[in-house]
């Protein structure tokens, strides 16, 4: 009995414990952010705020941010920037899906000659940091004529090594039989990869899908070296625009981060497990 | 699986007698077969032909292109000047600085993200905790964040002026308010600060999954043995999360090493070069400066010292008998 106290106190004790180491934690983590949200919803005259929830609230710092980018060019606004990261993400990561589970799948299921070199090829590409190509790649794209171009955003990454490693790991998780049972009625490779293979792989195209578009939308370096022309910015891109603002406009430059971070913030929200799976999923990546 | 495939010349012709199969059929036969062969390889051929153009080209291009004095914005053709573009860079001061920043970073960032995502694991992961969700939440968040808000967000936390929230911090602790970004002995330690911030749910959310693969028949063996909580921590969590922190600690290296969007947005790589990274000083010098062989041949050294840190803690680990 005397145990079974002792024992019940030192739960109690780690309880105690885990909430004041968890609980200031989690409020240090998203304190930055909530400030720019308070920041942002608070009128000019305040400057900056230090509440949560600011004594006068505004969205006119929105309606500024939104427009701020017509200052460098009338016909833009903040909806352009996000038209162009939509652009670029789903054109990225739809095909890319196919291109990858496709490779993926031949290096699964087919003895073809070559195959392991093939493998140990997708294997390499993940070695490759991306900066050591970056130069490279953009004398590339230059002459092909996709400077300040969506193709020169996409195609380069049409197909990952990371992506043919997944979903080859995972088709070779199906057995055999189901294949061999297919080809005996006559289905042709590309049926059995089109009503078999890929419905069964529907939760690694989940976490790869997002895995992907969280990349895409994310993507800084390339679109910065090769796009200047400013209607066809991406998102990130155009939000170094903001930096300038970083001297007066506080609450315009708070608001113009939290229009580009909410939308994201609400579909991880929204779909909480699968985005931390695909982001996670990137731990496999050595 | 492995069929012996015949040799499509040749053996046609005993085929005839060899095997009970009319030769028109078999004929028949190894045209599917080659049908069959030829599908497969237009399934892969639009990952490799991207492979190709867009990775494999470029990296042997990026050695070649480390061998020439090369700009974009003259018009002559490039001069190949040998190793030269190397020994310049080995003697660029700068080099070596934003060698030592780069380091100082990593050192900074990947063992507190790795301690802390740990611990922070341990700590969520504990039986009948309330509001785990949300916690875990809260700590990710930061992640799904991209990097260019979260750096133009956290230039105003250390804003050198008594606004920013930093300086109001410390003032709250009766402290007098510091430069941060704008003061180069501190300009790092805040870019250190936020990027610790911004991963560490990564590290603890890739922990949690790797705790959930510890069988749980060794912590009730363990409690039978009355071992304590640190006890249990020390001597099952850690050694079974092995394969995990080794995980976490090659990709956080390799990772840190190429630290670019933070610095290049909090920074600029200043006060002076006191947060120029490789990567700010291989943007400035290839697209700023246009000197492209040189920004190529500090992309291969850069891509040696990555191949042979991952080459070296693979070493390491296995020394230790890791089995993952």
């Amino acid at each position: 009995m005397n145990r079974g106290r002792r024992r019940r106190n030192r739960d109690v004790v780690s309880k105690i414990v885990m909430y004041v180491i968890l609980i200031p934690g989690a409020i240090a983590m998203i304190t930055p952010l909530l400030w720019m949200i308070s920041t942002s919803l608070a009128p000019d005259s305040v400057i900056v705020s230090y509440r949560l929830i600011p004594s006068r609230i505004t969205f006119a710092n929105y309606v500024k941010a939104w427009e701020f980018p017509r200052v460098f060019d009338e016909a833009v606004s903040m909806g352009t920037f996000f038209k162009n990261s939509l652009i670029v993400t789903i054109l990225i990561t739809a095909p890319a899906l196919i291109i990858d589970s496709l490779a993926g799948y031949i290096l699964a299921r087919r003895r073809i000659p070559g195959v392991n070199l093939l493998f140990y090829l997708a294997l390499a590409t993940l070695m490759i940091p991306f900066y050591v190509i970056a130069i490279p790649l953009f004398l590339i794209v230059r002459r092909l004529g996709w400077l300040d171009t969506y193709q020169g955003l996409i195609v380069p990454f049409l197909a990952s090594g990371f992506g043919v490693f997944m979903f080859k790991q995972f088709f070779q998780t199906i057995p055999q039989d189901l294949e061999d049972a297919a080809r005996v009625d006559g289905c042709s490779a590309l049926r059995i990869y089109a009503s078999i293979m890929l419905p069964l792989a529907k939760p690694v195209i989940a976490t790869m899908a997002i895995f992907k578009a969280m990349w895409s939308w994310n993507m800084f370096f390339w679109p910065l070296l090769i796009i200047n022309d400013i209607r066809v910015k991406t998102l990130p891109v155009a939000l170094t625009m903001f930096r300038g603002l970083n001297v007066t406009q506080w609450g315009m430059l708070c608001a113009g981060m939290t229009i580009a971070t909410l939308p994201i913030l609400i579909l991880y929200l929204s779909m909480q497990n699968m985005f931390e799976k695909g982001i996670v999923m990137g731990a496999l990546k050595g | 699986m492995k069929q012996k495939v015949p040799a499509p010349t040749g053996t046609n012709a005993q085929s005839g007698q060899v095997c009970s199969i009319p030769r028109a059929k078999r004929h028949k036969k190894s045209i599917y077969k080659l049908a069959a062969l030829l599908e497969s390889y237009s399934f892969v051929a639009p990952a490799y032909t991207v492979f190709l153009v867009f990775i494999f080209i470029p990296v042997a291009w990026a050695f070649y292109l480390s061998l020439f004095d090369y700009s974009i914005l003259t018009v002559k053709n490039p001069d190949y000047v040998g190793l030269r573009n190397y020994v310049m860079l080995l003697r660029d001061s700068v080099f070596r600085v934003a060698t030592w920043n780069t380091i100082r970073y990593t050192a900074g960032t990947v063992p507190a993200r790795i301690v802390l995502g740990l611990a922070f694991a341990i700590l969520l992961d504990q039986k009948g905790l309330r509001g785990k969700n949300l916690l875990r939440t809260c700590y990710f968040l930061p992640v799904t964040i991209s990097m260019v808000a979260a750096s133009i967000i956290w230039s105003l936390v250390f804003n050198a002026r008594e606004v920013g929230l930093a300086n109001k911090i410390l003032a709250l602790l009766g402290m007098a308010p510091k430069g941060w970004l704008a003061d180069s002995k501190l300009a790092m330690t805040a870019v250190v600060i936020m990027s610790i911030w911004s991963e560490l749910g990564y590290c603890m959310t890739v922990y949690l999954a790797g705790l959930q693969g510890i069988p749980l028949e060794f912590y009730e063996a363990a409690d039978i043995d009355g071992a304590s909580g640190w006890h249990k921590i020390w001597c099952i969590t850690i050694p079974l999360l092995k394969p995990t922190t080794f995980f976490l600690l090659v990709t956080q290296i390799i990772g840190s090493f190429q630290v670019f969007t933070q610095t290049y947005v909090m920074t600029g790589g200043g006060p002076g070069y006191s947060t120029t990274t490789l990567i700010n000083l291989l943007y400035t010098k290839g697209f700023s400066e246009f000197r492209m062989g040189y920004a190529g041949a500090l992309a291969v050294v850069l891509f040696i010292g990555l191949l042979l840190t991952s080459w070296a803690m693979r070493r390491i680990f296995r020394a230790e008998e890791i089995i993952y």
